[in-house]
């Protein structure tokens, strides 16, 4: 008796941790390493510091509800009384814990999102989540179910069809919505009522409608908003509380209609003009915007979905009643959804087109993490499509490590030159 | 005199070029990049003026390049090696055709560059975070057979007969493999022209990913090897276009920039 060995954990304070010193250098990196950021970015710059390098919880009293893709519908979650928080993560730190799970060729994200749930640390309410949605969306993430399942948390499969266009996935897909509804229940102990969905349903798309005016302003040039700061506002919409998100969306808008009377730029008159797409850029793995920026880029639009692909397609619903609502809902989530999963993805190649027009884009930096053989596999049917359209686009294959800097800024300068150069033969 | 500096400051090797306004080379150098590349840039470049009878108030502009180049303050603008490597083959090449695709093979990274008549880079791919088929694969494969790194070609030709497979792409899994080899009683020149295909295999796989056009460009410190440049002939089923001095090409279009960069600013001036 007795003989037991006491180790005495100590317990290092969460701003020395190792993922809040990552989040720190990029946090510093993003708002001291650039002038005239607005105003208005320091709600968001500050609550990156609260939540990620001072481990403050935003979400003390609702029930957190995990999720791990876009095609989640977060309306039903809202409405059944709950909190969805994304978990998709971006952090080195965590990419490294998940090894231990993933084979070593496998996605960053996915390795970095199973470390966090299995540190239970890095989101400040990860300790608090007790459920996890996931969509059945690409091979990693699947798989990923189970080995979370392990680590005690409770999660929900939702089945995602591997096509989008056929009338067989539309009824597919609406039944695993539908199921998802009525599964809520246990999740978050309310039930989903026509009032609460309206009610979530306004809130969503209140934020979206904020997300759209930001995404237009962007259309303005020369450049009056960059790309890394707009990856923080989508970014932070994965954690933030959504009034309070929607409410700084709104203010930033609004300084940012005042700067483009003001005259006050972001960006050169010349620089060329980035179209952002594939795999996400999320917090704080945003070394390929940043660096694409610090070469005298400005990325104008993105085709993600830790941004575009989240917000920009409104669930307009007028169904009346709850039933037709979510089946509506489901819709929503799954035609206008270009994530790479889906066989075929023209939806994808238009919308980078009318995109790279809509925005007057000199070019496109396509982003794909090792391992992510989705994104990789299309990326020569995209290349080919806007070449025909003449947008030159610069393939990226880079992951969590912050390593490679050198070898990427090399490509990120020669691609940003080339766009100048093609610039002033054009003049 | 007004003279215009490129340098190129890459993992293994700092190449200078000095031209007049003419674009005339006046001089170049080519030595070992080390652990002190900034002031072993600088003492290159101070070298190569005086050895050419210039002060440093004869340097109207300098350009610099390479991994090296943010760092290099004495600089007074710097460009990606894939640029600088673009106008430095367009220049360089002129006597031998119209350039459209450009092979660079450095120490640590592998580059197919795609130009227009202007130089203008079109399109370029890059080998990954990874050595495989780069010069760095020649150093270990030479040091591993006891023999200098300029000996590789003639190996290379004095084979008898077929070159062996190497089938890893890893340099370090490579080392093993050669040693493998020499252990099984296979003769230096067969593993030297083995090592050769790979790289070159790779190499053109690279290549045509970005589409090969016109006559294609072979710079970089490894097209010096003959045994390589006859490997990737053989891959890629045409001659290549081998300059004078293939280590300097960047460099070269590093000078070229430089020079540009200078008569626009007296224009504005």
């Amino acid at each position: 008796m007795g003989n037991e060995i006491e180790i005495e954990e100590k317990k290092v304070p969460f701003n020395r941790t190792p993922q809040a010193i990552e989040a720190e250098r990029m946090l510093r990196r993003i708002k001291d390493d650039f002038q005239d950021n607005p105003a208005a970015m320091d709600y968001f710059y500050d609550l990156y510091e609260q939540v990620y390098c001072k481990g403050q919880s935003l979400h003390e009293k609702e029930k957190i509800v995990g999720t791990m893709c876009v095609q989640v519908p977060e309306e039903l979650i809202y409405a059944a009384g709950g909190v969805p928080v994304r978990l998709c993560n971006g952090f080195y730190t965590d990419d490294q814990v998940g090894a231990e799970f993933m084979p070593a060729k496998s996605c960053s994200l996915v390795k970095a999102t199973l470390g966090m749930l299995d540190k239970r640390s890095t989101l400040p309410f990860v300790d608090k989540i007790e459920n996890i949605i996931l969509p059945a969306t690409c091979d990693q993430k699947r798989k990923a179910g189970s080995m979370i399942g392990e680590m005690g948390y409770e999660v929900y499969n939702m089945e995602v069809p591997p096509v989008k266009e056929s009338e067989e996935a539309r009824l597919y897909w609406r039944r695993s919505v539908h199921n998802f509804a009525v599964s809520l229940k246990g999740i978050t102990g309310k039930k989903i009522t026509k009032a609460s969905l309206k009610e979530a349903l306004a809130k969503v798309a209140a934020a979206q409608k904020a997300y759209r005016t930001l995404h237009n302003l962007r259309k303005e040039s020369p450049s009056i908003f960059l790309g890394k700061d707009a990856f923080m506002v989508t970014n932070a919409y994965f954690f933030d509380k959504i009034e309070n998100w929607t409410a700084a969306v709104n203010k930033l808008n609004a300084e940012l209609e005042q700067r483009i009377e003001e005259k006050i730029t972001a960006a050169q008159r010349r620089a060329p003009r980035i179209l952002f797409t594939g795999s996400p850029a999320i917090f704080p793995n945003l070394k390929l915007p940043v660096l694409t920026e610090e070469s005298g880029g400005v990325i104008v639009a993105d085709e993600t979905c830790s941004s575009n692909r989240m917000l920009y397609d409104m669930v307009a619903v007028d169904e009346y009643n709850t039933e037709n609502m979510v089946a509506s809902i489901a819709d929503n989530y799954l035609k206008p959804c270009t994530c790479p999963i889906f066989t075929k993805n023209d939806d994808r190649i238009r919308k980078l087109i009318n995109m790279a027009k809509d925005f007057a884009v000199d070019g496109v930096v396509y982003q794909s993490f090792s391992g992510c053989q989705v994104y990789q596999m299309e990326h020569s049917s995209i290349a080919k499509a806007l070449k025909a359209e003449g947008v030159p686009m610069l393939f990226v294959e880079s992951d969590y490590s912050p390593d490679d800097m050198g070898q990427l800024s090399t490509r990120i300068e020669a691609f940003i030159e080339s766009l100048k150069a093609k610039r002033r033969r054009k003049r | 005199m007004s003279c215009f500096a490129g340098i190129d400051i890459g993992s293994t090797a700092i190449k200078i070029a000095l031209i007049d306004e003419d674009k005339n080379i006046i001089a170049t150098k080519v030595t070992s990049t080390g652990s002190h590349f900034r002031k072993n840039s600088i003492e290159a470049l101070h070298g190569l003026l005086s050895e050419n009878g210039l002060a440093i108030d004869d340097l109207a502009y300098m350009v610099s390049t390479g991994y090296g180049r943010k760092l290099l303050k004495e600089a007074d603008e710097s460009v990606s090696e894939i640029t600088a490597n673009a106008i430095g083959a367009l220049e360089a090449g002129r006597k031998y055709g119209e350039i459209r695709t450009i092979i660079n093979i450095g120490g640590q990274d592998t580059k197919a560059i795609q130009i227009d008549d202007s130089g203008t880079v079109t399109n370029f791919a890059m080998n990954d975070k990874c050595a495989a088929g780069t010069g760095k694969f020649l150093d270990v494969t030479a040091r591993n057979l006891e023999i200098e790194l300029e000996e590789l070609g003639d190996y290379h030709f004095n084979l008898k007969t077929a070159p062996l497979p190497i089938n890893s792409t890893c340099v370090v899994f490579a080392e093993s493999e050669i040693i493998g080899l020499l252990a099984d009683g296979h003769g230096k020149e067969e593993i030297v022209a083995g090592i050769h295909y790979s790289i070159a295999k790779r190499t053109i796989r690279l290549a045509k990913r970005i589409g090969l056009e016109g006559l294609v460009y072979f710079d970089g410190g490894p097209a010096l090897n003959k045994g390589l440049v006859a490997s990737m002939e053989d891959e890629l089923g045409q001659k290549l276009v081998i300059p004078e001095f293939p280590q300097l090409t960047t460099a070269l279009g590093a000078s070229v920039l430089a020079c540009e960069a200078y008569l626009d600013e007296m224009e504005t001036a």
